[in-house]
């Protein structure tokens, strides 16, 4: 970039660069404090000094709303940007990333996720702490499985996840009640009913974990050794509603089908306490009557009806 | 505007000389498939004359309709951000002209899955479209998906169907079990079509 950009243009809001085969955006685009939507794509940004890293102290931390870095090299997230506290809409789709930084929940503010064509293989949950995000695009990676806590992003509208590595789905993802695009075609899901076969038995840490979940023994951080404290508070609960119960490490996988009027089946994992809980297939409406398979069958149904027009697409 | 021999193909040398030619060749009782696609074909795109058309949408692809044929034909412009694709979809017996304006769109095309179909559709063939060409299908050829696979680019595609049609099957590609949809425009003749919702708005819309 020029060295006197924000001399000549102090009131810059919109500023172009792709296409330019720049290698690195210097400290110039700093003093540029109107600056809202950069759009530098294909260049060849992605070695270590591609962004300035004072991006997120300057102005531009506050007032920059579009990024878009598509086309690059980025084999990570550039750390800089995470400083970038108003950031509503940012592209990293074509690069070589190969993960999500947890730390990508410091962008408060994004809305607007574009991670398509990249080499990502997981996805960490912290991502599911943006309150805002309403459109997640991860289509084109080698993603094997989705963290269940992104059904906490409840303002997401879109979901993009063709062309990945997907066998099954959460079963909470039934709970994005605001879904409107969901993509899933070029993922080997499975189709047919696997039974896991290799339930652990809980041992006896675990047991004893359980029952000081489930019966509320009391306890203080003094009373026990720091790891069996944490390991305390990493208790999952059982949506068995009839069980009320806790599991830590060892639980039974069940693939469970949702059907959509016999027209769309997407294979949904449950996590149970024990091989003799069942699960409800939506944990938002709770029914304490029956337990019996119909009765999940029905909650399935109301969840299915309302995404059988977004899983058609 | 030249009037051609009987061997001679249409130019269209704007958007709207080719709206003009295709409502006269639309005009007659018979319409010659080859002669619409090397029209479609010989227009230049020219971002100035269907701007106003191209509205985007976040979420998905749109469709904007540009003339409705005087009920022959409907011609749409859609528009495809990164990452954007249809599903596999028929077209309810009526012929399907696509031609990019910009960018590049995937078209995949597929065999009509058996009558007690539970497997897997069969990909026929697959192409990548570059802009100008115009591409043409109809339910006998096959049923197709279209898709923009770019990360960095969008796609606008200019569309004409005939005749018009509302609605469509949409293909489920795991088991080839199908599902009508009804489709709706996001804006037509450049004005941003009124809806309470996107929903009501925006059930499914294949191109």
């Amino acid at each position: 970039l020029p060295a006197g950009l924000s001399q000549w243009f102090p009131a810059l809001e919109v500023l172009d660069v792709s296409g330019t085969g720049l290698a690195e955006l210097g400290e110039e685009l700093l003093a540029l404090p109107r600056l809202h939507t950069l759009l530098a794509k294909n260049n060849r940004l992605g070695g270590p000094g591609s962004l300035p890293k004072a991006l997120g102290q300057a102005p531009l931390g506050r007032s920059l709303r579009v990024l878009n870095l598509s086309g690059n090299r980025f084999a990570e997230l550039p750390p800089a940007l995470l400083g970038l506290r108003g950031l509503q809409s940012l592209s990293l789709g074509g690069n070589r990333l190969h993960g999500i930084p947890p730390d990508i929940q410091e962008l408060r503010s994004l809305e607007f996720l574009y991670l398509g064509g990249n080499f990502i293989t997981s996805i960490p949950p912290e991502l599911a702490n943006l309150p805002s995000l309403s459109s997640l695009v991860l289509c084109d990676n080698k993603i094997q499985s989705i963290p269940p806590q992104l059904a906490q992003l409840h303002s997401l509208r879109s979901l993009s996840l063709h062309n990945n590595l997907l066998t099954y789905l959460p079963r909470e993802i039934l709970n994005l009640v605001h879904l409107e695009e969901l993509s899933l075609r070029g993922n080997p899901l499975v189709v047919r009913f696997v039974r896991d076969l290799t339930y652990n038995p809980p041992s006896l840490q675990e047991l004893a974990g359980r029952t000081i979940k489930t019966r509320n023994v009391p306890y203080a951080p003094s009373d026990l050794p720091e790891n069996l404290v944490r390991y305390l508070s990493l208790a999952s609960n059982c949506p068995n509603p009839k069980c009320g119960g806790v599991y830590f490490d060892s639980c039974v996988r069940q693939i469970k089908f949702v059907d959509f009027c016999g027209k769309y089946r997407i294979p949904l994992m449950h996590y149970l306490c024990s091989p003799e809980c069942s699960s409800p297939c939506s944990s938002a409406s709770q029914s304490s009557t029956s337990q019996s398979e119909s009765d999940s069958e029905d909650e399935a149904s109301v969840a299915a009806r309302r995404m059988q027009k977004v899983l058609l697409g | 505007m030249e009037q051609p021999l009987q061997t001679e193909m249409w130019k269209a040398r704007s958007l709207e000389e080719l709206i003009r030619i295709l409502h006269r060749l639309f005009s007659e009782d018979k319409v010659s498939v080859e002669e619409v696609q090397a029209l479609m074909e010989s227009y230049e795109s020219n971002p100035d004359e269907w701007l106003q058309y191209a509205q985007f949408d976040q979420y998905r692809y749109t469709r904007n309709l540009v003339d409705n044929g005087n009920g022959k034909f409907n011609l749409m412009i859609l528009c495809w951000g990164e990452g954007h694709g249809s599903s596999i979809h028929d077209h309810t017996d009526s012929h399907c002209f696509m031609k990019i304006l910009q960018g590049n769109l995937k078209e995949t095309l597929f065999e009509w899955p058996e009558k007690k179909g539970n497997g897997e559709m069969t990909k026929k063939s697959e192409r990548v479209l570059r802009e100008n060409q115009c591409a043409y299908i109809n339910d006998s050829i096959g049923l197709h998906r279209v898709e923009n696979i770019s990360h960095t680019e969008t796609a606008v595609s200019l569309h004409l169907y005939s005749p018009p049609f509302d609605s469509c099957n949409t293909f489920d590609q795991r088991t080839g079990h199908k599902h009508k949809v009804k489709m709706t425009f996001y804006s037509q003749f450049g004005e941003r079509t009124h809806c309470v919702s996107r929903k009501q708005c925006a059930p499914q819309q294949p191109s």
